[in-house]
């Protein structure tokens, strides 16, 4: 019987997330309300020299919403443009390339300008301009590898190639005949990083990509591929456009008129004005006649930013840990209410309790990035709400952390013993009464190490929500990653971090629960003196 | 004495079964004010349940139990009102183990008998004086031995000011040494006039303190009468039985 329930819960899981998944398709999606004069353009800020974060405004960077940081690059330098002729503010909304797609059809942004190909699949779900930049295709790998001098695209048999997640460069591979396709990547951080480390031969990107990564390493080597016999590319996935809603047939028509405006040598000039400026402490490390301490750099350079993820990783932790409680606690004491008389109600409260199980099967049984991402495009494109990332994030992990610790503070109810349920009514306490001053505290007490535990995870689990890109701690790690391409320093210095945050919490939790527990003996003799000291003190007044 | 013979409950024909097990098959019988009657009996035969059903800790499923003329058993009467006049000192004595001591014997009074906290205290505070935990208020239960724990128990049932005091086998979770303490407190309190019903095995007291014995056997109420009756000269087989290996067993 009781199995058979949780299979019925399980399936009805599955069936609700499809549901909402087909409305997902089907919703014809309205732009939820904003503000006019300003102009939001989304893209990674993590791809140089199209788009990168730079910590201040020089180069006529542009702010970076709901961060201290602004974004510079080449599609910066479009979006000012078109923002000028259109007379709006431009902003930039920092996001991942695989949340682009839908930040734009949920309204959360107005335009993508991310170095994105207008490829036929792309097509489907968005509009795109006429092109604002042609690119050629290379293979980027090490002068020492193998593989520098390949003629043909035979020329990469055997070679581990790879490319960004979602980009036509993936797809490219597949006419490099006998090369290893290997999983696609994030980012471009991610790739460089892989090339350098060397557990990858190569990887596919434009030749601007080409560009920037020699400036801060200069022992990369491009091959261009483009033109090798055989190649073959869709003008679609060689050019570069700017996506627009479907709806916005007015901004599209606006957006083509400017581009036309902007004549190839001047965005040749402003693609080489982005490849001069981008970010490249490496090169300037290298070149420095005195070598300044990595960690002092950082920390002077970032210090702030790194701060400032340090608070928010502590506040979504702490925030979702506190209100998942809370929800815990309230889903843990309807769930564990006894069978009422009437039938009416009997009826009612199973399926209450049947819903709050949908709940906590749900949420536990898929990964925190998946909800993060479900929730935060869906609830703008099902209820046209714009959440605020913050808000959204702390929403994710306390309902999240809530269907955990539903399942924890439960196992403390049912496992307080049996006689203080009964020594509870005894007296003539109600259901109610004997949870909240009897039962209660001492199942949360039971449970305080599990709910400890899962405050650390918190910490650490939060990182899963820069795919909604949240400036926490991992989000920060791999700004400063891909700016100063210090992947390895970087990382260990937010791995220390994160030990030091984990290891502080899980300290004070240890003093918390000792404290708690108290002494085992009772000390007769102090309690004596304190009551003989207060009758001393009474028989003197 | 009409006084004395004025009905507190009435357990008519009681009968409880979990699934097929019948464990009361038909228990009756009745309590006076100020009375107090020792159930006795072998291990299994059903005296937990009978005390359980009284404080409806168990749903009888058959038979009928009148307090002070009124079915308990209706679907109108209300329990926890009932509950606190019938107090129950089980066993595995039951303090509450997130409270000390004092907040143990105070909390039923603020919640269901919405005294002041003032008044609970002072109440509690007497009643703990009473069974000799007065140095103890500030302990927690887990820092007391079985015998004060149980001692603390019987202060919080009697700070409700229960009509009836249910006890089971309040002493067979105890140390020897510990007994002692446990039946001089509960001496104090039939000395006080509660009316109490009680399971032991301690068959010295409850010869001492009772009005009447019954001894429940396999579901049923096998034989009943004066503790004379029943100690010197029971009539039934099994109860002759039981009190012979009992004696047998205290030697
Ligand atoms: N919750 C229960 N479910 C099933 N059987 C029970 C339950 N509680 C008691 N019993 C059975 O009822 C019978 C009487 O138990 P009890 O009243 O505790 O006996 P006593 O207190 O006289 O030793 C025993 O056979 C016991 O196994
Ligand atoms: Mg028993």
């Amino acid at each position: 019987m009781k199995s058979r329930f949780k299979w019925v819960t399980a399936i009805i899981a599955v069936l609700v997330s499809l549901i909402i998944g087909f409305n997902f398709n089907n919703q014809q999606t309205l732009a939820a309300k904003k503000d006019p004069n300003v102009l939001k353009i989304g893209m990674e800020a993590n791809y140089p020299p199209y788009n990168w974060t730079q910590t201040n405004n020089a180069n006529g960077a542009i702010p970076i919403e709901g961060s201290h940081t602004y974004a510079n690059g080449y599609d910066v330098k479009i979006a000012n443009i078109i923002g000028k002729r259109l007379g709006r503010k431009v902003v930039v909304v920092k996001t991942e390339w695989d949340g682009l797609l839908p930040a734009l059809t949920s309204g959360k942004i107005d335009l993508i300008i991310a170095g994105m190909s207008p490829t036929a699949q792309r097509r489907k779900a968005i509009n795109f301009s006429k092109p604002y930049r042609q690119g050629t295709f290379v293979v980027l790998t090490k002068n020492s590898s193998k593989y520098a001098n390949a003629k043909t695209l035979n020329d990469f048999k055997g070679a581990k190639l790879t490319a960004q997640q979602g980009t036509v460069h993936y797809e490219l591979i597949k006419q490099l005949k006998g090369a290893h396709r290997e999983p696609a990547m994030r980012d471009f951080a991610a790739m460089r990083q892989s090339l350098i480390s060397g557990t990858i031969d190569g990887y596919v990107a434009e030749n601007t990509e080409a560009e920037s990564l020699k400036m801060v390493y200069p022992n990369a080597k491009a091959i261009t591929i483009s033109k090798m016999p055989g190649f073959h590319v869709s003008k679609d996935e060689s050019t570069t456009s700017i996506g627009i809603d479907k709806k916005n047939k007015q901004l599209l028509n606006d957006v083509n008129k400017i581009l036309a405006t902007i004549p190839n040598n001047k965005r040749n000039k402003l693609m080489s004005q982005a490849v001069r400026q981008q970010p490249n402490s490496g090169n300037s490390t290298s070149k420095g006649a005195k070598k300044e301490n990595w960690i002092v750099s950082t920390v002077k350079q970032y210090g702030g930013m790194i701060i400032g993820g340090v608070g928010m990783t502590l506040l979504l932790a702490l925030v979702g840990t506190i209100i998942g409680f809370i929800i815990g606690l309230l889903v843990s004491i309807v769930r564990t209410i006894p069978t009422p008389s009437t039938r009416y109600k009997n009826w009612l409260l199973n399926f209450i309790k049947w819903l709050l199980s949908v709940y906590v099967e749900i949420f536990r049984g898929t990964p925190m990035m998946v909800q993060a991402a479900a929730i935060y495009y869906g609830i703008a494109q099902f209820w046209h709400i714009n959440l605020n990332r913050t808000v959204a994030a702390l929403f994710i992990v306390s309902i999240n952390t809530g269907a955990y610790l539903a399942e924890v503070i439960r196992g403390g109810i049912t496992s307080t013993p049996e006689g203080q349920f009964e020594a509870a009514s005894a007296l003539g306490m109600t259901h109610t009464q004997s949870m909240w001053h009897i039962i209660l505290p001492q199942a949360i007490k039971n449970c305080l190490p599990s709910i400890t535990n899962e405050f650390i995870v918190n910490i650490k689990d939060t990182s899963v929500l820069s795919i909604i890109s949240v400036s926490e701690l991992f989000f920060v790690g791999s700004t400063i990653a891909s700016q100063t391409f210090q992947f390895f320093p970087t990382y260990l210095m937010i791995s220390v971090i994160y030990l030091v945050l984990t290891f502080t919490v899980t300290e004070i939790f240890n003093f918390i629960e000792k404290k708690l527990i108290g002494d085992k003996n009772y000390n007769l003799n102090t309690n004596q003196i304190q009551v003989s000291t207060a009758k001393d003190a009474g028989a003197n007044n | 004495m009409s006084e004395a013979k004025e009905q507190i409950l009435n357990l008519k024909h009681l009968k409880k079964s979990y699934g097929n097990h019948q464990v009361l098959r038909d228990i009756s019988f009745n309590v006076n004010k100020g009375e107090i009657v020792t159930i006795i009996g072998p291990s299994g035969g059903g005296k937990s349940t009978t005390l359980r059903c009284i404080n409806l800790l168990e749903e009888p499923t058959g038979g009928e139990i009148d307090f002070h003329g009124k079915n308990i058993l209706a679907p109108n009467f209300n329990r926890n009102i009932y509950r606190a006049k019938v107090g129950m000192v089980f066993q595995q004595f039951n303090l509450f183990e997130n409270k000390n001591v004092l907040e143990n014997c105070m909390v039923g009074q603020e919640l269901v008998l919405k005294r002041s906290k003032k008044e609970a205290h002072d109440i509690a505070l007497t009643n703990l004086k009473t069974v000799g935990m007065g140095a103890y208020i500030n302990a927690k239960p887990q820092q007391l031995s079985g015998g004060q724990q149980q001692r603390v128990a019987i202060a919080r049932t009697v700070s409700m000011n229960p009509e009836v005091l249910l006890f089971d086998e309040p002493t067979s979770a105890l140390d020897p040494e510990m007994v002692g303490d446990v039946l001089d407190a509960m001496k104090k309190l039939a000395k006080a006039g509660f009316t109490m019903i009680m399971v032991t095995h301690e068959m010295a007291f409850a010869r001492d303190i009772s009005d009447e014995i019954l001894f429940i056997n396999d579901g049923v109420i096998a034989e009943k009468g004066a503790p004379e009756q029943i100690f010197n000269h029971p009539k039934e087989k099994v109860t002759q039985k039981f009190l012979h290996n009992f004696k047998r067993n205290e030697l």
